[in-house]
């Protein structure tokens, strides 16, 4: 099965939030990286037949996907950014609403919500109201609502957003399991997410891909060169207004910077293999540092 | 698909606040509905209540009958009879209780003497007391007499067709008299507060089903829903049908008991005698019963709530938003109330949807349509516009709601 998007755009009257972007996914993590406002959601929304492109079109095995309608929508697990549920109803009763609207048969949706309650870690919480979890249980009864139909193509906005490092590691590793043998479009800012379970990453700014590839592809794709150097905090200044500086540690001896530079910045700076977040901060650039403190 | 739908409206508090609001408005105005027949007693004193109800009933069923010549002029000499007691003609309130105390039994009768005797839109209650035994007996003439006169005076002549005229004269005319006459004062008690409860009923209603639809924006849970499989067919479906099954529960759910109950109480007598024999729907140009008039009370409250409440359910798609639904209901009840005094509009409001929720007074308004060349009433207009209506808005809400981003 294959996913292919051909010259995908979508405009609000003057603005464009997605443009022109030609891309194919298979079965696979994809990790799809931008800043806030980079075209990601509105992306998403499209590949869940939530909003129609203004132009281009989105296939499934050749056939658009508004054409296919439900049968594609069969095919997919949707968790959204800002995961909505019904408060008064149960995590149990919820998993078997959607399950219903999901289309399986009661029998069927009873054992697959009793399963992926246990999977999720929520079997002590099954009968609690959804207004009464923990953010993190929500997000967990909101992977397993997506699992419910078990699909081929899984899409995640933002799934960690909010979540507490315990949380967010506890989320990852569900992802992982989960991830097997599906076509998984896993969008965030928070480059960590993606750094060790994506197959290939996404990185997206003002709408278009600007770069993609398997991790090792995208990181050696940059330009500039990382560096690690130790100074005094006068000069440190200077160096970071400077260079893309995407580590600062300061200690009783100085400050040690990591910089992104294509020469050496300093007579004793080290060069050192450049990471995700090293390249996250070359494209997004200082938008980036000033809209997502997590990188 | 539909059970979780009508879980999740009845699951939060406003729902279940809703539904205690619907018991508690039940609850009084059945105690209302019964409470409202009063009984003067032989020693003057009034009693309310179940009380009142048999001994009220006790005194009318001698009346029970065809108000024929001799029974009309039976209860001119009564009255006759009684206004000339000591207790009548005495200042004292209480001694005048005493002499109307003997009069309930036929109290109807002397009532319709009463409007058959003035003009047309005037009510004088001594008009009897100088009706002769020779008059009275033109009693049924004298109704469409009074109809005429009203309908050629100045004051509506411009109002009515010369067509209109003669269909309300027809209308009059065969009307079968004799009356047959029974105590109706259950089937009146019903009547009187079925517009209350179909009305305070409806709009507690509207805040339930004014979440189904913008329900899923408002929880932000229509994203989930719509990139589901059956998210724009089979559960779109499932919400206008748990919204028709929550309206259609809820209004049998008042209406049924509210009706069971009162007559219960009151007695369910004087369902087959024509509303004409009652003060209140006396100048009525409908040929129906008083069960007849219970039945389109029920049944055009039930089309007013669906089609209302189907309306708040589309407004509530169409703007994601349940306060603007929940307006829908108040807009179509009060909007007469602010409209009334620009007579342009007065043919219209005599089609407002509020009609079909308060049908006693629909069938005393002599509001005429010309629908295909015929002059009818507006109850007939109503229902059927309305029905036609309500059968396009349950696919158009599916429609709409199935094609929301």
């Amino acid at each position: 099965m294959e996913i292919k998007l051909t010259d995908l755009t979508k405009k609000y009257g003057d603005f464009t939030a997605v443009d022109s972007i030609d891309m194919t996914m298979r079965e696979g993590v994809y990790g799809l990286l931008g800043v806030n406002g980079a075209g990601k959601t509105t992306l998403m929304r499209m590949l869940c037949t939530l909003l129609k492109p203004t132009s281009g079109s989105i296939t499934c095995g050749g056939r658009d996907i508004f054409a296919m309608d439900a049968s594609y929508r069969d095919l997919l697990g949707y968790l959204p950014q800002d995961f909505g549920f019904y408060p008064d109803f149960t995590v149990r009763d919820y998993l078997l609403y959607i399950a219903a609207i999901k289309g399986l048969r009661p029998a069927a949706a009873v054992k697959r919500a009793e399963k992926l309650i246990d999977r999720v870690g929520l079997s002590k919480a099954a009968d609690k109201k959804m207004k009464k979890l923990s953010g993190g249980m929500k997000r967990r009864a909101g992977i397993a609502q997506a699992m419910l139909n078990d699909p081929k193509i899984l899409i995640l906005d933002e799934p960690t957003a909010g979540l507490d490092p315990n949380e967010r590691i506890r989320f990852r590793n569900l992802l992982s399991e989960l991830a097997q043998e599906r076509m998984v479009l896993l969008s965030t800012h928070i480059v960590s997410d993606v750094e060790y379970i994506a197959n290939e990453i996404w990185l997206m700014q003002e709408g278009r891909i600007v770069q993609c590839g398997m991790p090792e592809q995208v990181i050696a794709s940059m330009p500039e060169r990382v560096w690690i150097c130790r100074t005094d905090r006068d000069h440190a200044s200077k160096l970071m207004r400077r260079y893309k500086t995407s580590n600062v540690k300061t200690d009783a001896q100085g400050v040690e910077l990591r910089l992104l530079a294509s020469e050496r910045p300093t007579e004793d700076a080290q060069p050192v293999p450049a990471s995700l977040e090293d390249v996250f901060l070359y494209y997004f650039g200082e938008k980036a540092g000033d809209e997502n403190g997590m990188v | 698909m539909v059970w979780f739908e009508i879980r999740k409206v009845f699951s939060r508090t406003s729902g279940k606040t809703a539904l205690a609001v619907m018991a508690a408005v039940l609850a009084v105005t059945c105690w209302l509905a019964v409470s409202h027949i009063d009984y003067v007693e032989e020693d003057g004193d009034i009693v309310t209540g179940i009380r009142a109800v048999r001994m009220l009933r006790r005194d009318k069923e001698k009346w029970e009958g065809y108000v024929t010549e001799d029974v009309l002029r039976s209860v001119i000499r009564e009255n006759a009879a009684i206004n000339a007691s000591d207790e009548a003609r005495s200042e004292n309130v209480k001694e005048q209780n005493k002499a109307y105390a003997q009069k309930q039994g036929f109290n109807d009768i002397r009532d319709m003497i009463n409007r058959a005797f003035c003009s047309f839109q005037e009510y004088y209650y001594y008009r009897v007391d100088s009706v002769t035994e020779e008059e009275v007996g033109e009693l049924y003439g004298q109704r469409v007499e009074r109809l005429r006169e009203w309908l050629y005076s100045e004051e509506v002549y411009d109002h009515y067709t010369e067509e209109e005229r003669a269909f309300l004269i027809e209308r009059y005319e065969t009307l079968e008299t004799p009356f047959y006459y029974a105590d109706s004062d259950g089937w009146q008690a019903v009547l009187y507060y079925a517009q209350t409860i179909v009305m305070i009923g409806m709009i507690v209603c509207g805040f339930l089903v004014s979440s189904i639809f913008s329900g899923e924006f408002q929880t932000k849970a229509d994203a989930v829903f719509f990139s589901s499989r059956y998210g724009r067919s089979r559960a779109t479906a499932a919400k206008v049908k748990a919204g028709y099954l929550t309206v259609t529960a809820l209004y049998w759910i008042m209406v049924l008991p509210y009706s069971a109950i009162v007559l219960a109480v009151t007695g369910t007598g004087g369902g087959n005698c024509a509303i004409q024999t009652s003060f209140e729907f006396g100048k009525s140009f409908y040929h129906i019963t008083f069960f007849e008039l219970w039945l389109l009370t029920v049944f055009g409250g039930y089309i007013g709530w669906l089609f209302i409440l189907t309306l708040t359910m589309l407004v509530s798609a169409l703007t994601r938003s349940s306060v603007l639904a929940v307006m829908v209901p108040f807009i179509i009840l009060f909007l007469p109330s602010f409209v009334d005094g620009f007579s342009a509009l007065s043919d219209m409001l005599g089609l407002w949807p509020d009609q079909l929720l308060n049908i006693s007074l629909a069938v005393r308004l002599f509001n005429l349509y010309r629908v295909g060349g015929h002059v009818a009433g507006a109850l007939p207009v109503v229902f059927t516009m309305y029905v036609c209506l309500y059968l396009v808005l349950p696919p158009a809400l599916y429609l709409a709601y199935r094609r929301m981003k």
